[in-house]
């Protein structure tokens, strides 16, 4: 029974960081129904690109890194919406999946010939605390990633719910036309959106490198992968079914890892994925009006 | 008679000016991109280095006394099975006589299928095209063709000396435990065929393992089930991303094996880089480090070639030194008429050879292809890889 709580307990806490990379995807596909599949890549660069502070400040506190990859998110953010979407025809969904995929594989080269694949050391807070009681224990860094997620989504839904730039996006994500006739300026909005999930992608980003404690290109594909399942599961464009699918990936992965195995363990996540879309293809949070 | 000896200068200076131009071209392939790029890029860059050091000394005697300058070409297969086949079949179609590669096994074992596997096999329509592998390390593999050599370590040796020296060493360890990368070629068959039958035959009892995956990001419950297993000996078979990953889940547990053993693959930078604290005292067998004057010279050059010497790439340089002295051997003539009859006299002189000097030591070669190359210990100390032992 121990080792089911702390599996739980471990997967959940690390689930945090699925949420916030699913918060991006849902946020995009809110907004403006479209998938941005380079948004974990672009995360993933937000985070590398917070390594820099390190470079110019040797010794810099991790905050001070992550306060890097936050803002590197947030012109990455832009830089995908203005090469992916702004010039290409929104009317033809496939042009823009197209787009993002190869966004996707140029960060990942971008990074890959920097770096020449080496793994990266990446800052981390906390990670020297361990809360134990008895033999169940949390890692402190993954409390603090924990907090950071948690900190993120109630800023990101005090932005969507308490500023005008929110209501805007809002108004955008709902009724398009007519809020361009009520004076909303849709590429603004469409825009500042990207830079919103970018600067969080930044941070989900950097939330990752501190967890693992190194950052690798091979991160890109598998984080691109559960985002896409956290926003399928929890409903596409929902934030608090992104958050819950997110912790729930986390915790059913992990547990599955613990009785099944490695080899096993995506096997059931993927399964779990076939349930939903059969079962439940609106996610946890799906509008009341069902699967037709 | 000025006509004469004009004639004479000018068919002289176009005779020159035709040797210096004779080239025989070397391919070198392996993962230039994805992430084990640092592979390709350091294979590169030392077989670019020997190249230059040759062609500083005058280059390769060819079968009329002249000489030919070494140019290398490297291709790049993204350490794709697919791409590496392509590649190859690419590189058989130019005027290159042989090919350095790959850098990754799960590339090695079905493109050395392609190659035919029997010499004068009238059956076997296989690519007829030499292939002298430098960093592809897994276990046995040339034997699946003839016209396939390899210069890589001899992990079974390695790790056999290894835990029979950790054996006599340290007489109170009795237990180790794997963490294994398990979808990766390489570090699979190292734990399950090398690392875990040696550690036995050196009397360690091998309490068990536990797996993950090359780009996984969670390693709590693989290192919970190491500290519940509490062996003396913990050994990592994962290349440096997995790898620090697990290394740093290890701290965070307070996971303290009395000695850490790695991966071959991990003895370079990329470790240190990633986790140069949690993987201070682990102890790999390598058979590269900067022992001697040569090897130091070696690593120095490639270095001026923006490539890090660690046990793969000076491999590669190596196996530069090994052609030259090869087609020197075998009197290539370089014509390009003759591509196809010297890529022949490449393997069958690469099948005679029963030792080849390397930068550390002699190389042993068996008659399947492989090598049996020098190796020592190193452990990381402060950042660094620094030599413990030296078997030899």
């Amino acid at each position: 029974m121990l080792d089911f709580l702390q599996a739980v307990s471990d997967g959940v806490l690390f689930g945090a960081t699925y949420a916030l990379i699913g918060i991006g995807f849902t946020l995009v596909f809110g907004v403006m129904h479209k998938i941005n599949m380079a948004y974990a890549a672009a995360s993933v660069g937000g985070a590398y690109a917070g390594l820099l502070v390190l470079q110019v400040m040797a010794g810099a506190p991790p905050w001070l890194v992550f306060l890097g990859a936050f803002l590197a998110g947030g012109v990455l953010g832009w830089m995908v919406y203005a090469l992916c979407f702004h010039f290409i025809p929104l009317s033809n969904p496939l042009a823009t999946l197209m787009s993002t995929v190869g966004m996707l594989l140029l960060i990942d080269e971008v990074i890959v010939h920097v770096t020449a694949g080496m793994p990266q050391n990446y800052p981390a807070m906390f990670d020297d605390v361990m809360l134990r009681a008895g033999e169940f224990s949390m890692r402190g860094d993954l409390l603090l990633v924990f907090a950071v997620s948690v900190l993120a989504m109630i800023g990101l839904l005090a932005l969507l719910y308490r500023t005008s730039l929110g209501l805007a996006t809002r108004a955008v994500s709902q009724q398009p036309v007519a809020a361009q006739l009520c004076g909303i300026r849709l590429v603004r909005v469409n825009a500042l959106t990207f830079v919103v999930t970018g600067l969080l992608g930044g941070l989900a980003g950097a939330m990752i490198g501190a967890s693992v404690g190194t950052l690798s290109p091979l991160l890109t594909t598998p984080l691109t992968v559960k985002g896409l399942i956290v926003t399928v599961i929890g409903g596409l464009g929902s934030i608090p079914g992104a958050i819950l699918a997110g912790l729930l990936v986390g915790g059913f992965e992990n547990v599955l890892q613990l009785y099944r195995g490695v080899t096993e363990r995506d096997l059931y996540v993927m399964l779990l994925l076939f349930a939903f879309l059969t079962f439940r293809p609106g996610g946890l949070f799906a509008a009341k009006s069902g699967r037709d | 008679m000025n006509r004469i000896a004009f004639a004479i200068s000018v068919a002289l200076a176009v005779g020159v000016a035709h040797a210096q131009d004779k080239t025989i071209k070397i391919a070198g392939f392996g993962a230039k991109s994805g992430p084990v790029r640092s592979f390709g890029v350091n294979s590169e860059a030392a077989l670019v280095a020997a190249a230059d050091v040759i062609n500083k000394g005058g280059g390769v005697k060819l079968a009329d006394g002249s000489k030919a300058k070494i140019a290398i070409e490297f291709y790049d297969d993204r350490c794709n099975a697919e791409e590496g086949i392509s590649v190859i079949r690419r590189i058989a179609g130019t005027d290159a006589l042989v090919a350095v590669g790959p850098t990754c096994s799960n590339v090695a074992e079905p493109l050395f299928g392609i190659l035919q596997k029997k010499v004068d096999d009238a059956s076997d329509s296989g690519l007829q095209f030499p292939v002298f592998t430098d960093v592809a390390i897994k276990v046995g593999l040339a034997k699946i063709s003839q016209w396939a050599f390899r210069n890589v370590p001899n992990e079974m040796t390695m790790y056999n000396s290894l835990f029979y020296w950790l054996r006599t060493q340290y007489p109170g360890l009795k237990t180790v435990y794997g963490g294994v990368e398990e979808d990766f070629a390489h570090s699979r068959a190292t734990w399950y065929i090398v690392m875990k039958d040696r550690a036995a035959a050196s009397g360690f009892e091998v309490v068990g393992n536990t797996k993950w995956l090359l780009a996984d990001t969670n390693f709590a419950t693989q290192v919970r089930e190491m500290k519940k297993a509490n062996a003396d000996i913990v050994a990592i078979s994962a290349h440096p991303f997995s790898a620090c990953g697990a290394l740093k889940e290890m701290a965070r547990q307070g996971v303290k094996p009395k000695v850490l053993v790695g991966l071959t693959s991990s003895s370079s930078m990329e470790t240190l880089q990633g986790c140069a604290k949690q993987a201070e005292g682990m102890i790999i067998p390598t058979s590269f480090a900067p022992i001697n004057k040569q090897a130091v010279a070696a690593a120095k050059t490639t270095a001026n070639f923006k490539g890090a010497a660690d046990l793969h790439s000076m491999a590669a340089w190596e196996n530069v030194f090994i052609l030259k002295q090869v087609m020197e051997s075998e009197r290539i003539s370089g014509k390009p008429g003759d591509v196809q009859a010297d890529r022949r006299k490449i393997r069958d002189g690469l099948a005679k050879l029963k030792t080849t000097d390397g930068l550390i030591g002699v190389t042993k070669r068996d008659a399947e292809g492989e090598a049996d190359k020098p190796y020592l210990f190193v452990q990381a100390k402060k950042g660094e890889w620094k030599v413990l032992h030296n078997p030899l």
